[in-house]
């Protein structure tokens, strides 16, 4: 239902979406049976597809072109896809948006391989562009979403981290990616340097907020919702800011303090799930993931008025309110 | 140039490697980056062979040994559950050198490289998968695998800057090495993917040293053969022979005539 509504408010761009859904399934068209499977279990498995969609948006304040736009949506997508079965890996993970991962219906080495298939077929797309600043740019988003995912290694089980720690952490995990999605999108447009500049400061700020929400709702949804066990971040071992925010209260830091790195019954697991959820810890974190989405909405004032900036703002908000 | 400057020139290519691709993490809890010799003495067979060598083909070298260290680090990553923290962050250093790959050709302007090594690696990638399928019936299927495998990128390279004349003798020497490790991990009763394929299309599985022997036998005669129609120096074939190939016990005793 939520990634029905989140489809509805970019219904503006249905075609063009439905044209980067053609081009994604063609990306990943192999010689290989199994690539082709495994990659398509993962593309079919959906997503919101948050990337294309500020592509797109943010080429809409140049030339629009889509046949330029695609060329940096689809390897954008690919990107996070190859990322997401390396990551099910790293996180031992059985279970990715209600389907078994890749790592689960096959075994690491063939989630390897389709992550490396994957990405490569990012890269080879992403040649057609011409542009240095083009590959500069996504180049570095990648060696640094890369570097957020070795900190969060460092970072596993260490309830005693800070803030910062945190948000660094996910300034490159997730926020760098859609920033760059902004970015590159209006580039390849052939937008000034300002509206460059605005449209991808929008994408951090959207990309923060959408990760603490992301995080908040490790907690809050139930398992049905999110397609995974709730509290997976907790049992990974990963701090997110909920937990950097109950863990305050001395009596939920023994818990948590007590619990970390073991492996947690059902019952447990959904005991510290419901204790977080009870305490301040949500609603703090809610109102630090507003105060990314007021950044970014600040972004959007300095951009011109047209469908594509109600349609960021409306994204925006629906982030910002979103249930899963 | 003798043997010992190539040596050198090796060592000083993998040092660039782990210069590249240097993170305190990964440094610390990981194998680090490793490419196999012999790659490497393929990857810069041009310049000992006098070629014309310029800074953007060391530099495109350079980054062709990245990939293969980032796909070897991925084929690290074993089938252990739970995972431990050394092998997540042998994923990620597999993710993290390819970063570099791209960020180091993209820094150079060499897209077209960018391109050809991608590709390179969907076809790696694509063979690898095929140790999971049931696809293969001949063992010469096998055998195009495991070639593709071990030689897409180097072929990348070459065809990348005009030095696709030594594809051959570079095929069959990484074959060649290639079926020589089966063959040792054959005897030390470990079973590899190669292997177990190899078990799968012979007609008898107790054939597979029969026919390894016969490969090395036949790719060894092939080799000499193509290193006179490479035109290379008496130094370098020495090499080449007897420290890149070292278990090519058949090899003639080289003249300086050749």
């Amino acid at each position: 239902m939520e990634k029905m509504k989140l489809k509805l408010l970019y219904s503006d761009l249905k075609p063009e979406l439905e044209l980067i859904e053609k081009e994604l399934e063609q990306a990943v068209d192999s010689e290989s049976l199994l690539l082709n499977d495994a990659s398509l279990h993962l593309l079919q498995a959906g997503g919101k597809r948050i990337r294309p969609v500020f592509v797109l948006l943010a080429g809409k304040f140049g030339d629009y072109d889509i046949e330029l736009l695609k060329r940096v949506a689809v390897p954008l997508e690919l990107i996070h896809m190859a990322s997401l079965v390396h990551d099910d890996v790293i996180d031992d993970s059985e279970i990715r948006r209600g389907r078994p991962t890749v790592k689960s219906e096959w075994n690491n080495s063939v989630a390897m391989y389709t992550g490396d298939f994957i990405l490569a077929r990012a890269l080879e797309r992403i040649t057609e562009i011409e542009s240095p600043r083009i590959h500069d740019i996504l180049s570095k988003t990648l060696i640094e979403v890369c570097r957020g995912e070795i900190i969060q290694i460092e970072d596993k089980y260490k309830l005693d981290q800070s803030l910062r720690d945190y948000l660094r952490r996910i300034k490159r995990k997730t926020a760098l990616l859609i920033s760059s999605s902004c970015e590159l999108g209006a580039l390849v447009s052939g937008t000034d340097e300002k509206t460059a500049a605005h449209l991808r400061r929008f994408g951090y700020f959207i990309g923060m907020s959408f990760q603490i929400i992301d995080d908040i709702l490790d907690f809050t949804a139930s398992d049905e919702e999110l397609g995974k066990p709730a509290g997976s971040d907790f049992i990974q071992g990963n701090i997110t800011l909920p937990i950097l925010y109950a863990r305050r209260n001395p009596e939920i830091y023994g818990m948590l303090r007590d619990n970390l790195n073991l492996d947690l019954s059902d019952e447990k697991r959904l005991e510290i799930v419901r204790t977080i959820r009870a305490s301040s810890a949500v609603d703090e974190a809610k109102r630090m993931s507003e105060r990314y989405l007021e950044k970014a909405l600040k972004e959007l004032d300095h951009l011109p008025k047209g469908s594509a900036t109600k349609t960021m703002r409306k994204i925006a908000f629906f982030i910002g309110k979103r249930k899963f | 140039m003798n043997g010992q400057q190539i040596q050198s020139k090796i060592i000083s290519m993998e040092i660039d490697v782990l210069k590249a691709v240097r993170q305190r993490t990964l440094d610390q809890l990981t194998e680090g980056p490793f490419v196999k010799e012999a790659r490497l003495f393929f990857l810069l067979l041009p310049f000992f062979n006098g070629e014309q060598w310029s800074d953007k083909m060391e530099s495109s070298a350079r980054t062709v040994a990245i990939v293969y260290a980032a796909l070897h680090s991925h084929d690290r990553v074993k089938e252990e559950m739970p995972i431990s923290k050394e092998q997540q962050l042998t994923v990620l250093a597999g993710d993290f050198y390819s970063g570099i790959y791209y960020q180091l050709l993209a820094e150079g302007k060499n897209i077209e490289m960018v391109q050809k090594l991608a590709t390179a690696i969907i076809q790696v990638s694509e063979k690898k998968a095929s140790f999971h399928e049931r696809t293969l019936q001949e063992p010469e299927q096998v055998e195009e695998t495991a070639t593709v495998i071990e030689t897409a990128l180097l072929n990348a390279f070459y065809e990348e800057n005009g030095f696709t004349h030594y594809k051959q003798l570079m095929e069959q020497s990484l074959l060649y090495i290639r079926y020589t490790e089966e063959l040792e991990a054959l005897k030390n009763g470990e079973f590899s993917y190669i292997l177990r394929l190899l078990s799968e299309t012979l007609i008898q599985s107790t054939f597979i040293e029969q026919w390894l022997a016969g490969r090395l036998e036949t790719l060894g005669n092939e080799i000499v053969a193509s290193i006179n129609d490479c035109e290379l120096d008496f130094e370098l074939k020495n090499v080449l022979l007897h420290q890149i190939i070292p278990h090519r016990h058949s090899a003639e005793p080289l003249t300086r005539e050749g």
